[in-house]
């Protein structure tokens, strides 16, 4: 039997429910023995509080460790709560990306995508997008979360979508490995599929990854299609730093609107580029509320960076379907306020962590 | 004259197709000492995407009026001001970023302006007998060839070792390939004045270009251009082995051959300034010297007279040891003493590090002596003068002297000579007292660059 949840936790992205009260919904039932999933149940003893009881709001989710190495070997079963009985609609199981070892797992239900698909859908129309209008989306699938986001937001447009599929772990190896030539095959590949569709279909909207647009401005055929009939471009799927992404928006595609896209798999949906801002302002990805809060804290310390100040981004997801607290990504961001007064921080320039290197010595004098 | 400070950061800007190019958060460069000197722009992939789409469609820099061009490009680059840098200033950050004696970065800046300036015709040196430079050549009637390039647009991976690695793809430009520099992140000062003495002398922002970027960036960079040098390591040189567009520079392991028929207290001089000279960190400066006979005399006396050179900052007129932060002093401190297990030091044997007290350290000089000809220490090539002393004897052959930039060889041996020059894997052979790091415009460095840049060309019935 389906256990009646708290209608609070049923909340659309734009019910307007108060984020504390939300928080503590979601402690209610996913740690109720009747209806949280097995993976939390499973954990609750281990953890120094009750999160029924402690976690009064967005603020309290920092008391959560960050467990998300646990979702590399899951069973993803276990992490569907209880209290949907037999109801459970699982449309996906994504992966993380995998650079940090085995990918970590989560999983889409119907009801989150729908909560999902909406937010993104919105601030695509405040960003003026056009309704109906093709899509070409050129992005990871599958497993990967950002393709199916964006196949969504396409969908709900009223846009018709045209992909091409990407491998992104097979380009890491082959990176990885220093297989340039091949990277540059592959990349060659899949810039040949978008200018058969560039070239003989009307695309409105076009959606890629950084990687694919800074390689797009080397092909004049291209640049001359796309500046020319496309309305709007949505980059995600990987960092875009501001020199890039100024350089595309006012020399590479100036007659198009860049419109940023910061998702990640444990976010389990995307933040889309607050709406108004020009190439040469730092790119500003809300947080979604209630589902979605960013804290920017310095990474030794864990303590919150300053307002304006560079840190490392932690990522909570609550919502009905899925728990994910306190995850410390692999970006670092700066800490910015959120637009209309939104719980816990906004980010801007996210960028990779970088890699620390020790003195080494490499022989000879260069 | 005192030495010129400059205050206030010093913005080095990427020279791009449109001019100075500056980035929103430019990368800070060090000088020895760990402080802030100067704000690089790194400019990121799509940059060098559509820098190389412009080089690509520039034109060659002309042949006529060539010589001129070059001429006062050296000359702006020996004296002018050069990117709100007067030379003073130029040489005194060369000297506090890589650490290189002030009195080697200034003989660089002198000998560097004559290099420019001959680069045309050090280029025509390359060129074979049979092919011409102009199709319009009268020669050509009886059916001859053309000197033509194998591509458009040359790439250059620079290192920051010494100031003089910039001489090279001067004669790329000369060729009229468009040229695209990265310059090394330690020392960018050098490329950049003189990519902008040739922009100031004619040369046009598409046909030359400085594109610092960050490791990974470079790639984009040399993948991008028809042909690339790249310096560096053994693992680099590796990396591009057998891709035929890249020209690797690797660890020179330069070395000095004194025969029997030789007294080498005679040479004493040209051995030790072989080592020691332009501060011991070119590519071109003996890694290890092989001696007929025992070793030991000359590893005492090479010892002897380098022990006396002060560790003093670079910047001072007096220095002559190289320069580097402390922990990387540090580093390669430890990482000679893992290498020197079981040899005999000399010179070194107590550390290197002689600790300046501001964060850098000068390097002192080392000088081990080894069992046999064949020890694997003699390929270990450090930035400092370090050196290698082995035996050598007839029956060991050139096999220990392979693997070579330079080899000066102090001997009277003809048939010697012979065969070190029939070898395939020694760049360059100096006969007798010439020091290792010697060069002069027109004389090939590691082959002609035009063996990598040029073919010749049948051209027949051409009017």
């Amino acid at each position: 039997m389906t256990y009646e949840s708290p209608t609070v936790l049923d909340a659309g992205p734009s019910d307007g429910v108060d984020p504390d009260e939300f928080v503590r919904a979601a402690m209610r039932w996913h740690f109720d023995p009747a209806t949280g999933s097995r993976y939390w149940l499973d954990r609750a003893d281990r953890l120094a509080f009750d999160p029924r009881r402690d976690v009064k709001g967005v603020d309290d989710l920092m008391l959560f460790p960050d467990l998300t190495d646990e979702l590399r070997d899951v069973p993803v079963a276990d992490l569907i709560p209880r209290g949907y009985g037999g109801g459970a609609r699982l449309l996906n199981v994504f992966d993380s990306g995998g650079t940090t070892g085995a990918p970590k797992r989560v999983v889409q239900l119907d009801d989150w995508m729908r909560h999902s698909t909406e937010q993104v859908d919105q601030r695509l129309r405040e960003h003026g997008l056009p309704v109906g209008a093709q899509w070409l989306t050129v992005a990871p699938t599958g497993p990967h979360l950002v393709g199916d986001v964006l196949q969504r937001a396409a969908g709900s447009l009223g846009g018709p979508g045209l992909s091409i599929d990407m491998d992104p772990r097979w380009v890491k190896k082959l990176v990885a490995a220093g297989r340039s030539n091949e990277v540059e095959s592959y990349t060659d590949h899949l810039v040949e599929q978008c200018r058969r569709i560039l070239l003989t279909q009307e695309i409105g909207v076009l959606a890629a990854t950084t990687p694919l647009l800074e390689r797009f401005a080397r092909e004049d055929d291209l640049l001359e299609r796309i500046n020319g009939s496309v309305e709007a471009i949505i980059w995600g799927g990987t960092h875009m730093d501001p020199d890039t992404r100024h350089l595309l928006g006012t020399e590479v595609f100036p007659d198009v609107p860049l419109i940023g896209m910061y998702g990640n798999t444990m976010m389990l949906t995307a933040l889309l580029e607050r709406v108004g801002l020009s190439a040469a302002e730092p790119c500003v990805f809300d947080p979604v509320s209630p589902y979605v809060f960013l804290s920017v804290v310095d990474p030794d310390t864990g303590e919150r960076a300053e307002v304006g100040e560079r840190g490392q981004v932690i990522v909570s997801h609550v919502s009905k379907s899925m728990l994910i607290p306190n995850n410390a990504e692999r970006d670092t961001a700066l800490r910015m306020r959120p637009a209309g007064g939104q719980a816990g921080d906004a980010v801007a320039d996210v960028a990779p962590v970088p890699t620390v290197q020790g003195e080494t010595v490499i022989e000879g004098v260069y | 004259m005192t030495t010129a400070e400059v205050t206030g950061p010093v913005y080095l800007d990427a020279l791009g197709p449109r001019g100075p190019y500056r980035t929103r958060v430019p990368s800070a460069v060090t000088d020895v000492s760990g402080a802030e000197v100067a704000r690089l722009s790194l400019v990121p992939p799509v940059y060098v995407g559509r820098a190389l789409g412009a080089l690509r469609k520039a034109e060659a820099v002309p042949a006529a009026g060539l010589d001129a061009l070059l001429a006062a490009a050296g000359e702006e680059f020996a004296t002018g001001t050069v990117g709100g840098l007067g030379v003073r200033e130029y040489e005194h950050l060369v000297s506090r970023t890589s650490g290189t004696p002030l009195t080697v970065v200034r003989a660089a800046t002198r000998g560097t302006a004559r290099f420019v300036s001959l680069a045309r015709s050090s280029a025509e040196q390359g060129r074979p007998r049979g092919a011409v430079s102009d199709r319009r050549d009268p020669v050509l009637e009886a059916g001859h060839a053309v000197w033509a390039r194998r591509g458009n647009v040359f790439a250059v991976n620079a290192s920051g070792n010494h100031p003089g690695v910039h001489r090279l793809w001067l004669e790329a430009l000369a060729l009229g390939y468009r040229v695209a520099v990265r310059p090394s992140r330690r020392e960018p000062f050098t490329p950049h004045r003189l990519v902008g003495a040739l922009h100031r002398a004619g040369v046009r922002e598409d046909q030359l270009m400085l594109l610092p970027t960050d490791h990974r960036t470079a790639d984009t960079l040399i993948r991008g251009a028809d042909r690339a040098v790249v310096y560096g390591g053994d693992e680099v040189v590796a990396r591009y082995a057998h891709d035929p567009h890249v020209l690797p520079q690797g660890p020179g392991r330069t070395k000095i051959l004194i025969t029997a028929d030789t007294d080498w207290q005679e040479h004493l001089d040209t051995i030790v300034g072989s080592v020691a000279d332009e501060g011991g960190t070119a590519c071109v400066n003996a890694t290890a010297v092989f001696v007929e006979g025992d070793p030991a005399p000359l590893a005492e006396a090479v010892a002897a007279r380098l022990s006396r050179l002060p560790a003093l900052p670079p910047e001072d007129a007096r220095a002559v040891l190289p320069v580097c932060p402390l922990d990387r002093a540090r580093a390669l401190g430890s990482y000679l003493r893992s290498v020197a297990t079981g040899t005999r030091a000399w010179l070194g044997g107590e550390g290197l590090v002689d600790d300046l007290g501001d964060g850098s350290a000068a390097l002192r000089p080392a000088v081990h002596q080894v069992v046999r000809s064949s020890a694997p220490q003699l390929r270990t090539e450090l930035p400092f003068p370090c050196v290698w002393v082995a035996p050598w004897n007839r029956a060991d052959g050139i096999a220990p002297l392979r693997d070579t930039l330079v080899l000066s060889a102090l001997t009277r041996d003809d048939a010697l000579l012979d065969a070190l020059l029939a070898e395939p894997t020694i760049a360059n052979v100096y006969v007798g007292d010439h020091p290792t790091y010697w060069m002069a415009p027109g004389v090939p460095h590691d082959s002609y660059l035009s063996d990598f840049l040029m073919r010749s060309k049948a051209v027949a019935g051409a009017p």
